[in-house]
Parts: structure tokens; sequence; C-alpha cells
């Protein structure tokens, strides 16, 4: 078997890398794939906290890499999925406790064994984004309908371009909100795909069921009648070669929300 | 039926307005100011370069029109897959003709006979044939007739300046000779 090997990164930080790591992650796994996500946010792990996997490590990638385990040992399982597993970041060391040959070491033997590797990249553009993309071919890039988040991402897409070993990249657009965009007031998936030129593999609605989900350590695809979910299980599809049409957001909220915000009212009303 | 009467009305008077609607809304500023800095972001240029750009180009025009030079803007846009180079001059005046001619006579001479210029202008662009930047003292450079830097006589020995630099023994010292003209800044 040789898998794949994908990195997820944004530039910026809190566009929902981590979350986009373990949702895709989850939902490859529930289709049937065997997935394993690593964490090299070395210092500043969450992605255990996003699959409620936090208190079940026992070795880090660190403790990999210095061999006081193997490999396998410090696969940390999935409490529902078999298919998935997770290989932590340490939290108490820095970025330079693992180089880019040992994570390229590390995606080389994970391949054999699984069809996806999944790297959550850390923030920035820094040696902890080097190491990520090290042992990557294909990448995601995170990105919000905000600036901030659009420019650092052109930014990556244009060290990605330069990375001879990244093969394609795609652009997921997260936190869309159709309300917004419909009053012109937020830049809409259109605007960000012409700005940044990528291909679109992904269009994630803002959802507050992600901070539920978040906090009860479980990934939203496990939401069957989440937006955001199926927005995610879409990716997924997509990323094992499925033509999916993408969620029309617009049309959703024009109707959905409409009513919801009827009713809204008038709960606020009565209150 | 009707409905949709009113909603063809609506979408006109809506695209009526559209032009105006378009410079406030949220969506389209943010738009816009990010071409604008991703323009800047991938090209090369610093923003000391943009600067000397405009220096430069406030320079050149200022011959022809006279203008407020701190209102200029000098702006990256798109049109398209093109990139632009966006100059915007508010024009107090345009400059008569004896005017211009007189600028351009100006800086024929300059060319021809000496070329003097104010430090902060040029001294980069002088510092290959002439000046060392760094020259902290001299507010003016001279060029082939002036110079009195010693720092600058190896390179501008073989002009007439062997016999200028006669008093001079500090490294600092400098004429104050200068008109206000530029040298011309591509050299």
């Amino acid at each position: 078997m040789t898998g794949r090997v994908i990195v997820i990164t944004s530039g910026k930080g809190g566009v929902g890398k981590t979350t986009t790591n373990a949702n895709i992650g989850t939902a490859l796994a529930r289709a049937g794939k065997k997935v394993v996500m690593i964490d090299t946010d070395l210092g500043l792990r969450n992605l255990d906290l996003l699959l409620g996997l936090e208190n079940r490590i026992v070795y880090t990638i660190v403790d990999v890499v210095e061999e006081r385990c193997k490999l396998k040992q410090a696969l940390v399982k999935d409490k529902k999925n078999p298919n998935l597993c997770l290989l932590a970041a340490a939290q108490t060391r820095d970025k330079t406790a693992v180089t880019e040959e040992q994570l390229k070491d590390i995606c080389e033997k994970l391949k054999k064994d699984y069809d996806f590797i999944l790297v959550d990249c850390p923030a920035g553009i820094e040696q902890g984004f080097q190491n990520a993309v090290a042992g990557a071919s294909e990448a995601i890039v995170v990105t919000t309908p905000e600036m901030s988040a659009v420019r650092d991402a052109d930014r990556i897409i244009g060290l990605l371009e330069a990375k001879e070993e990244i093969k394609s990249y795609k652009l997921l657009i997260n936190r869309v909100r159709p309300n917004l965009v419909k009053s012109n007031d937020m830049m809409s998936v259109e605007d960000v795909v012409g700005i940044l030129s990528a291909e679109l593999i992904g269009i994630i609605p803002e959802d507050t069921g992600i901070i539920t989900s978040t906090n009860k350590g479980e990934p939203i695809v496990n939401t069957e009648k989440s937006l955001a979910g199926m927005a995610y299980r879409n990716v997924a599809r997509r990323i094992m070669g499925e033509d999916v049409p993408f969620l029309n957001l617009e049309e959703e909220t024009s109707i959905v929300a409409k009513v919801k915000k009827f009713f809204a009212g008038l709960m606020g009303k009565e209150k | 039926m009707s409905e949709n009467i009113f909603k063809e009305i609506y979408a006109k008077v809506l695209s009526l307005f559209k032009q105006t609607e378009k410079e406030d809304n949220a969506k389209d500023i943010a738009k816009n100011r990010l071409r604008v800095v991703l323009m800047q972001d991938r090209t090369n240029l610093t923003p000391e370069l943009l600067q000397r750009m405009r220096k430069e180009l406030v320079e050149l025009l200022s011959k022809y029109v006279e203008m407020d030079k701190e209102a200029l803007e000098l702006n990256f846009d798109q049109e398209g897959d093109q990139m632009a180079l966006m100059l915007s001059i508010p024009v107090i005046r345009a400059k008569d003709e004896a005017e211009i001619e007189k600028a351009l006579a100006e800086k024929e001479s300059e060319k021809s006979e000496e070329e003097t210029d104010e430090e902060d202008e040029t001294s980069d662009d002088n510092e290959s044939e002439e000046e060392k930047p760094d020259n902290e003292e001299s507010e003016e450079e001279n060029s082939e007739d002036e110079t009195e830097d010693d720092e600058d006589k190896e390179e501008t020995s073989d002009e007439d300046t062997e016999e200028e630099t006669l008093e001079t023994d500090s490294e600092e010292e400098k004429e104050p000779e200068t008109s206000e003209e530029e040298t011309n800044e591509d050299k």
C-alpha cells in the first residue's frame, strides 16, 4: 500500500486547520480508509483535543524520533473508528525537536500501512511549516473569506509552488457566512478563488456546531445533520476522487435562514 | 406574475445604484484592498523601492506640472491578469511652456556641466560614481567638478576633480555649492 501524504496548512492561525484535519481524517476513516493524522504543531498541540484523545496519549512524535518508542506504539487509536489514529505532537518541546528529514522518514514508513497520512501544520511560515510540508506530496490550504487569511494563504501558496515535492494543492474555504456574502459584507467563495486562483476542494459554512463538537471532542462529520459536517464529508469524497458538487449555501440560507430568522424574531419578542 | 415584475423593477433600480454601492460595501473594499496588498506581496518591490520610484516620478513630472507632491498616489492594481501601476497626481497647475523650457534647460546644463544634488535623494545612486552614502556630514555631493571627499578620489580622479580638491584634508568636508537641481537618478 502506498498512502497519500496530505499536509493541511494555512499560514494564518485560527482559520480551522486542525478542525479541518480532524474532520477530513474522520470522514475518510468513516469511508473505510485507513488514516493516520500527524500533529506537527510541537508545543501547541490541539488535534488530540478535537478528537477527544487527549487522555490516551502516551508517546508523541518526539518520543518516536528520539527512539524512546516504536512508531506503532505512538499511534493513538480513535475511540470509535479503528481505521483512524493519531500521532500526537509533544506539548513540552519546540519546533526544533523534529527535523524535516525525520518527518519525511515517518511519513514514508506510515505510507506502507495507511491510505492517508494527514499532516496538521502549525501556523506560520517558519521551520514548523517547512517540517510539516517535508513529507507531503499534496496540500490543502485552509483559508477563510477574510483579508488577513487570504493574504496569508497567498503567501503559503507561493511557498508551496516553490516546493518540488508538492505535486498539487487545493483550497478549502472555511467559515463562510452566506448571509454576510449576500449582504455584500463578506467576500464570496468566488472572490477568494479568483484572487488566489487555486483549485477549490471544499466550502465549509460557519457553524456554531463546530464549537460544541470541539468541546465534546467529537468531530462534526459524525453529526449527520450538520451542514458543516456534510461539507467536510464532501471534501473527503473529493479527496477520494469522487466528483461531488459543492453545497449551495446561498439557497440553503435564503430559505432556511429566513424561516429561522422569522422564528428567532418571534422568540426574541416573546422574551 | 406580478411578483416577478416587482422583482425585475427592484433589480433594475438596484442596478442603477450599483456603481455607488460598489464603493461602499465591505466586500468590495476588502477585495480591492486585498488585491493591492497581494500585488505588493507578489512583487519584489520593497516599500523603500516604491518610495524611491515615487520620488523619481515626482522629480520628473514636476518639470512639467506643479502638483501636490504629498497627495501623489502610487498603487498596484489588477486589470484582468495584467498588473497595472496606477499613478494619481493632484495637479495644482500646469506649467507654461517657458517654465518647462527653463526646467528642461536647467536639467540640460546640469547634465553637461555639473551634477549636483541633495544627498538624501540620490546618495545610493551615486555611490558607485562619486560618493559613499554613509558620508554623514556631507549634505550635498558634488560630482565631477567639486568632489571634495577623500573617499571619492579614486573614483573621480579621472575627471577634473584633482584641480578642485585642494584644501581638503578631512574626509567629510564639502562645498555647499549645490543648486536645487538633481542628478539624473538612473545613472
